[in-house]
């Protein structure tokens, strides 16, 4: 056979068509008792239902966790976990927080050092030594 | 925590209710089921409020009764799945999709052999719908294209392999063993068991004539008569031993239930939301995707197909000419030959020796040919919808040189 075709998987652009949200769930863990759960308590109370409903895309789960301190953990689609402790925090505070895990894209924090990368070969190509006005020396 | 799922384990093993699996028990249960199916989507307001009210008089103990004897998550529970939710959201589905449909589109065949239950209907329309998407965009938008090509690129977008990774990439979860009891969220499927190997026999009972003669040559041609839209050969349908579709099916890989997930949605948007929707979808989630076509060609002869090529379209014949050249004596010379029919370069190519440079430039020219698009390119399927333009013939190539 002279020409066969190779078998590949076409690449994901996330954004591209459909965007999905890289966080999957959110886990708010709570203590009935301890005063660092009052913001996290009073959060649960009154704004998380309006956020929930902003947020179609996120499973939510609400949970207690006694004797310890209240922490939102966010679940992403890489695997990965995120958890944030909220102790003592005001509910403001943790609507915050949890904003941060729902943006998050689950990958480790890195430094950027070049912000754009693309998939897309370059429009002006690449300088070649070998053709143009060469020069004999 | 751990004592009590133990509880929960036990209760399930060992209380009378679990046990009582008795034919007659059994045969009441499966007409059970059928009282509700997914492909009811939008009942009145009046008829949900009169089956909520059944629902919490009568049934409920009976349904929690039947849960775990039940192959799939009945029906109510869709409603009551946050996963659910979350994933119809995060797909950005239609709205007319109810969850109840997408429900049924996670539970693969081997999971609940009934076929009113599981998927294959919708996976069985969702897989022509896609391939005949991606097909006639990739042969309206490069009307040159080798079969061979064709086939590997229909593969790259909608085969096997892209389809689990686009599964992988919406964030569904796995059941660990499917039931009644599972989440509806989760993909439910039985698994084939580890250590199995699955490609070790080969392929008997498809549609090909002769297939027990290997020896003989399979022309790429036959494919397009006898192979599914990869060119990989098709099972020929079995004739089911159970006339009603129950018969235990056989357990899957999760890249097989993957791939009926993504084309049971792409069925049900067809069926709920219509045409546009099940388009807009597809453009979405799959046209999306990068895909480098000139990645996809194995020449093993470019030299002499593009001589061919050119001969049959008329063409001086091929002349490969050197640009330039550097170290043509050191142990690292580079060469540069471009390949000129006449006045024409048709393409050029960069080697180590001359015979790579020849070659790299001949499959240059052969890709720069192959890989034409015209510039406006309508798909067939823009034509149905109403008031569309009419339909212009597309340009038909004479296909790839035949060696």
């Amino acid at each position: 056979m002279p020409l066969k075709g190779i078998r590949t998987v076409t690449a994901a652009r996330n954004g591209v068509g459909a965007f999905i949200l890289q966080c999957k769930r959110l886990d708010f863990h709570y203590c009935d008792w301890a005063g660092s759960s009052r913001g996290m308590v009073s959060f649960l109370k009154h704004s998380l239902p309006a956020f929930a409903k902003e947020n179609p895309q996120i499973e939510i789960r609400v949970s207690p966790r006694p004797h310890k301190h209240p922490v939102i953990k966010g679940h992403y689609i890489n695997g990965r976990e995120k958890a944030v402790c909220v102790r003592n925090l005001e509910p403001e505070q943790i609507l915050q927080k949890a904003n941060l895990l729902k943006e998050a894209s689950g990958e480790k924090l890195k430094r950027t050092k070049k912000p754009v990368t693309s998939i897309n070969e370059s429009v002006r190509g690449i300088w070649s030594p070998y053709h143009g006005d060469l020069r004999t020396i | 925590m751990k004592r009590l799922q133990l509880q929960r384990w036990s209760s399930s093993v060992l209380s009378s209710r679990a046990r009582t699996g008795g034919r007659l028990q059994r045969h009441l249960y499966s007409s059970n089921r059928f009282q509700s199916t997914a492909s009811n989507p939008l009942p009145s307001e009046s008829d949900l409020a009169g089956e909520q009210s059944t629902a919490s008089s009568g049934s409920t103990p009976f349904l929690k009764f039947t849960k775990r004897q039940l192959p799939s998550p009945p029906v109510q529970a869709a409603r009551e799945s946050a996963k659910l939710a979350a994933l119809h959201a995060r797909l950005y589905l239609p709205s007319r999709l109810p969850l109840e449909t997408l429900a049924r589109c996670l539970v693969d065949a081997s999971a609940d052999p009934d076929p009113q239950f599981n998927n294959t209907s919708l996976a069985l329309l969702g897989n022509d719908l896609l391939s005949n998407y991606i097909s006639e965009h990739i042969v309206c938008t490069y009307p040159r294209l080798p079969l061979t090509v064709i086939f590997a690129a229909v593969y790259a977008y909608i085969g096997p392999k892209t389809l689990a990774a686009m599964v992988r990439e919406w964030g569904v979860e796995h059941a660990a063993f499917p039931g009644g009891e599972v989440d509806p969220g989760l993909l439910q499927f039985k698994r084939v068991a580890p250590g199995t190997d699955i490609s070790a026999e080969p392929i008997r009972g498809t549609t090909r004539p002769n297939e027990d003669q290997t020896t003989w040559r399979r022309s790429i041609t036959s494919s397009v008569v006898y192979d599914n839209e990869y060119g990989d050969p098709v099972m020929a349908p079995k004739p089911p031993a159970d006339p009603s579709g129950s018969s235990p099916q056989p357990p899957v890989t999760a890249e097989q239930a993957s791939c009926s997930l993504v084309r049971a949605v792409m069925g049900a948007i067809y069926l709920h939301a219509g045409r546009l929707a099940a388009k807009r979808f597809f453009e979405q989630h799959i046209l999306s995707r990068h895909l480098n076509l000139s990645e996809l060609f194995n020449f093993s002869q470019p030299v002499r197909d593009l001589a061919r090529l050119c001969a049959r379209e008329n063409y001086e014949q091929p002349v490969a000419k050197i640009i330039s050249e550097t170290g043509r004596k050191s142990r690292h010379p580079v060469f540069v030959v471009g390949i000129y029919s006449g006045k024409d370069k048709l393409g050029e190519g960069v080697g180590g020796s001359l015979v790579e440079a020849r070659s790299r430039a001949a499959v240059a020219a052969l890709k720069g040919w192959y890989l034409y698009s015209p510039l406006e390119v309508r798909v067939p399927s823009s034509t149905e919808e109403p008031g569309a333009a009419p339909w212009k013939p597309v340009y038909v190539d004479l296909g790839e040189v035949i060696v």
